[in-house]
């Protein structure tokens, strides 16, 4: 009896093997943050061929054993949302049915983030794309700087939300000149919270944008949300609009004072910019000589870059989390952060049982 | 009917209204669209509280795409407190990856046959059906095959693939005699179509006077349009499953045989509770 115990513990010590890094992305945009990490990481990347096929079906052929393994599948999401999304279920089911041991979704960008919540008919989709990840075979999920940190409740499984607030703040210290003469600014009440959470760690002030300057997507709330919705706006101008009956909306403003300063807009995602243009145009007539736009998620879709060369906007900074090399070559302003150091060091601690209380040191509550 | 309701993807409106139009019925009210960072948003257009709906979405195009339309829609009328939500699917995607038989689906799974509207029209389209051969382009469809032959009272014959060795190429081998014979190869999908038309150059050399392709659905990826232009078909047919309009206008040996009739029949028995299996062998009228 003794024995065979010290025998089973000696035998799973020895079992705890390596770990394997696969992209389930079809194109080579799509798998360069991965290459990065694994480069950090000092592994190689997984063997596995991932393509549509002529019928537009996606196929995964994994090449290589993982059974017992732990798997980090690494996904980030270009334009073609739901095929990336199709790419990853697919691997994840293909490494499950394998025996793969624990499987680890890398999704540094979480797609349909941004419906997470009921509007009149629709679908909750974010849920729905959790209850699907969990049934293909996922384990545990690192993602960053979720729209929502409310999503992490919709998974049955860990959630690592990490952030990139500290590569960005390290990018205004280190290439903004001037940045001690810069003031942080929230586009809409809604990213105030954020907006203070730099402010506060730059030792900045805050202004924040209030009112209505555009005509947004005609998106009534009709009591259906629960709970009751209050006299606020919430979530992204463009996706919902306040419940109050009254149609005055104040005119634009901003609340707070910019003259002769280097104003920098803090975002998570920055995707239709018709809003951030509009918040330029007025902060530069409020004063400002500089404006910047930083944001995690740099999406810039439909022509965001033209958009951007046009306006008031001296610069966008966005991280490499959402693949944009088109966009940066048709739009000089935008730059790029690299955060696949923290990717990395997140995988080398979940797979070495090591605490990830580190990688959130700097972090805010509200950030 | 009361409490029916049945919404159309954007995969194949025109056969979604087809199958609507046989049941009486107006298709109900839905937004499908994309945001500018291509998510896929939909939005039910009416009360489907306590309905029995029904969502006709094809597996074909942009198959993801629609893929994910389909289970937003379907989760959306969930929520939205529908007492039941069929999904009706004519061509099943990534159907040749897994098997589409019942025991891989936790949910009752109704796989409907075309079989009974090919046979109607054979009789109706080719004078020479009687002294007709059918034929499977591989040794798997052998049992779809010789299912139709005895229905229509004729013989038939296969072809499989030799292979010799490693790195050459398969070979052909027609099993049965086709000579001087009205040949109608059967198969259930026509992807890249290169398997049929090799199939059609055989069985011509073996003396067939004429080839006809009937295949159920008709996905034609990449090069099958131009295979099929330079193959020797009398007709290819295939149903409506997959839309064929663009098709039909660069290849005109493409037919199509419509099926709505048999969907809108299942959506009504389903509807009522009433036995599904008269339609595996008897075309709805």
């Amino acid at each position: 009896g003794f024995c065979r115990i010290l025998t089973v513990n000696f035998v799973m010590n020895v079992a705890k093997s390596g770990y394997r890094v696969f992209s389930a992305n079809s194109s080579a945009a799509c798998t360069e943050l991965a290459k990065k990490i694994t480069e950090r990481l000092g592994v190689e990347l997984g063997k596995s061929v991932v393509f549509q096929e002529s019928n537009s079906e996606t196929r995964v052929d994994v090449k290589e054993s993982v059974r017992g393994q732990t798997i980090f599948i690494i996904q980030t999401i270009p334009r073609d949302v739901n095929t990336a999304i199709m790419e990853l279920l697919v691997m994840a089911y293909a490494l499950k049915t394998s025996c793969a041991k624990n499987i680890i979704g890398v999704i540094p960008y979480f797609p349909y983030s941004k419906q997470c919540k009921m509007r009149k008919r629709g679908s909750i989709v974010c849920k729905l794309l959790a209850s699907m990840l969990a049934k293909a075979g996922l384990t545990h999920i690192i993602t960053m700087d979720l729209h929502q940190k409310e999503i992490q409740g919709f998974f049955s499984f860990p959630v690592d939300n990490l952030r990139a607030s500290p590569f960005l703040i390290q990018y205004i210290q280190e290439e903004i000149p001037d940045y001690r003469n810069a003031i942080i600014v929230a586009k809409s009440p809604a990213a105030a919270k954020r907006a203070q959470s730099y402010a506060e760690r730059l030792r900045l002030g805050l202004a924040v944008i209030h009112g209505e300057a555009q005509c947004s997507e005609s998106d009534m709330a009709d009591g259906r949300h629960s709970p009751p919705c209050v006299r606020n706006t919430t979530g992204h101008t463009g996706l919902e609009l306040p419940l109050m009956m009254a149609k005055e909306k104040p005119p634009i403003t901003v609340v707070g004072d910019v003259g002769g300063r280097i104003a920098i807009i803090v975002d998570d995602i920055v995707d239709d910019v018709g809003d951030f243009v509009a918040a330029a145009e007025i902060l530069k007539e409020r004063g400002a000589y500089k404006i910047y736009i930083m944001a995690t998620h740099g999406l810039l879709s439909a022509d965001a870059p033209r958009l951007i060369e046009e306006s008031a906007i001296d610069e966008v900074v966005v991280t490499n989390t959402v693949p944009h090399e088109v966009q940066k070559l048709q739009c000089p302003k935008i730059k790029t952060v690299d955060v696949s150091m923290i990717l990395a060091e997140a995988i080398r601690r979940i797979h070495n049982g090591e605490s990830m209380a580190y990688l959130f040191r700097n972090i805010t509550v509200d950030d | 009917m009361p409490n029916i309701k049945i919404f159309s993807g954007s995969s194949h409106p025109d056969l979604s209204q087809k199958i609507a139009d046989r049941l009486g019925l107006e298709l109900g009210k839905v937004v499908t669209k994309k945001f500018s960072n291509q998510e896929t948003c939909v939005e039910i257009g009416e009360s489907v509280r306590g309905e029995d709906v029904y969502i006709v979405q094809s597996g074909c195009g942009e198959i993801n795409d629609n893929l994910m339309e389909l289970l937003i829609m379907i989760n959306a009328c969930k929520i939205a407190s529908a007492s039941r939500v069929t999904a009706v699917i004519p061509c099943f995607p990534y159907a040749r990856q897994d098997k589409k038989d019942k025991g891989f689906f936790d949910i009752p799974v109704d796989n409907l046959y075309a079989e009974p509207a090919v046979l109607k029209w054979i009789k109706e389209n080719i004078p020479e059906w009687k002294n007709c051969i059918i034929v499977s382009p591989d040794a798997g469809g052998a049992k779809r095959v010789t299912s139709i032959a005895d229905r229509l009272n004729v013989d038939f014959a296969l072809i499989h693939k030799e292979r010799k060795k490693a790195n050459e190429v398969d070979r052909m081998v027609l099993v049965g005699d086709v000579t001087d014979r009205v040949a109608i190869l059967v198969d259930d999908m026509a992807d890249t179509c290169g398997t049929i038309c090799h199939a059609a150059d055989k069985l011509i050399s073996a003396g067939a006077t004429k080839v006809y392709a009937i295949l159920t659905h008709g996905i034609f990826s990449g090069p099958a349009i131009s295979r099929i232009n330079n193959a020797c078909f009398e007709a290819v047919v295939v149903t409506n499953t997959i839309p064929q309009e663009e098709k039909m206008k660069h290849c005109p040996k493409i037919q199509v045989i419509d099926i709505s009739m048999i969907l809108a029949e299942a959506i009504r028995r389903t509807h009522n509770g009433e036995s599904v299996s008269y339609l595996f062998s008897h075309v709805p009228l």
